[in-house]
């Protein structure tokens, strides 16, 4: 029988796999666009991404836009691969759910 | 029912990543009003260009028409709540429509003070770099209509190398019609139809 897939604790939070499902999409993206398309609050997501940022699934870059703070979040190759394992473990379940039935 | 819900559980996972991924690639600029203001600023170049007969009518206008959708652009960047992300496609179609710009500011300049310049060479450059635009942009995006702008174009930089002087105005002025004129009324009428599910959806 074979063996089935561990789904990644760090990405399998919901926000957290919002987040990198978001961010796999884009070049980068800033900290208020996550926030609006993810509607959570400020605080929320700054440990989410920061968790992330731990597991170095994602990288930050600070900087200042017309006297402005700006947060650009970019997914990291590793994140990328996390993040792609993660969604064949995720099928290999769900097919494995299937055939079970 | 353990399982069941472990099922559930999946499936709502997948789905979360597909409609975020898809969420983070759309792309809800507006760019259809690109399309109209340069038509008419093709419009009011050649307009005086042929009531003047002035040589410089079409770099001024150009130039001009530049300096107005630049500050357009940054204005309605400066009025959006948050900074939308950038796509590599994105970056890709940007890219393209920046150096075919770049290259119609060499040439067409370069050709006009070499005295190499007669109208249906210019139609047929002109032509021809708006359908490679179009027709890059199209097939990134697969969008059959921005394909077709770019085959109208293809057609007239053909029409343009065949036929007369006064000919080859006739099919640019049809061709910017159809092209930016009604191409870019599409997008427009398009783009707004996708603000409108936007809002609907939020």
């Amino acid at each position: 029988m074979p063996e089935l897939p561990e789904l990644n604790p760090v990405i399998h939070g919901k926000l957290r796999l919002a987040l990198l499902s978001l961010l796999s999409g884009v070049e980068e993206a800033e900290f208020t666009w996550l926030r609006a398309k993810t509607g959570s609050t400020d605080g929320n997501l700054g440990a989410q991404l920061m968790k992330l940022e731990e597991a170095g699934y994602v990288s930050v870059e600070k900087k200042f836009v017309q006297r402005k703070p700006q947060t650009l979040y970019r997914m990291t190759e590793a994140g990328r691969t996390a993040f792609t394992e993660y969604v064949q473990a995720l099928k290999q379940l769900l097919g494995n759910a299937v055939v079970s039935e | 029912m353990a399982d069941n819900n472990e099922e559930l559980n999946l499936k709502d996972r997948l789905s979360l990543i597909e409609s975020m991924i898809a969420e983070g690639r759309r792309t809800t600029g507006s760019w259809g009003w690109t399309f109209v203001f340069w038509g008419v600023a093709y419009y009011v170049a050649i307009a005086w260009t042929a009531l003047y007969h002035w040589p410089w009518a079409w770099l001024v206008t150009m130039a001009g028409a530049w300096a107005v959708c630049w500050i357009i652009i940054r204005q309605k960047q400066k009025n959006m709540p948050e900074r939308r992300p950038g796509t590599t496609i994105g970056r890709a179609i940007f890219s393209i429509w920046i150096a075919m710009g770049v290259s119609m500011g060499l040439l067409l300049p370069s050709l006009g003070f070499s005295g190499r310049f007669n109208q249906n060479i210019f139609v047929a450059v002109v032509a021809a770099m708006l359908g490679v635009a179009n027709g890059a942009s199209g097939m990134i995006i697969r969008w059959k209509a921005q394909i077709a702008a770019a085959f109208v174009w293809w057609v007239a930089t053909v029409a343009a190398c065949f036929g007369t002087e006064s000919q080859s105005t006739v099919v640019f002025l049809i061709a910017i019609f159809l092209c930016q004129i009604v191409f870019g009324g599409y997008a427009m009428s398009c783009e707004a139809r996708e603000r409108r599910l936007e809002a609907h959806h939020a």
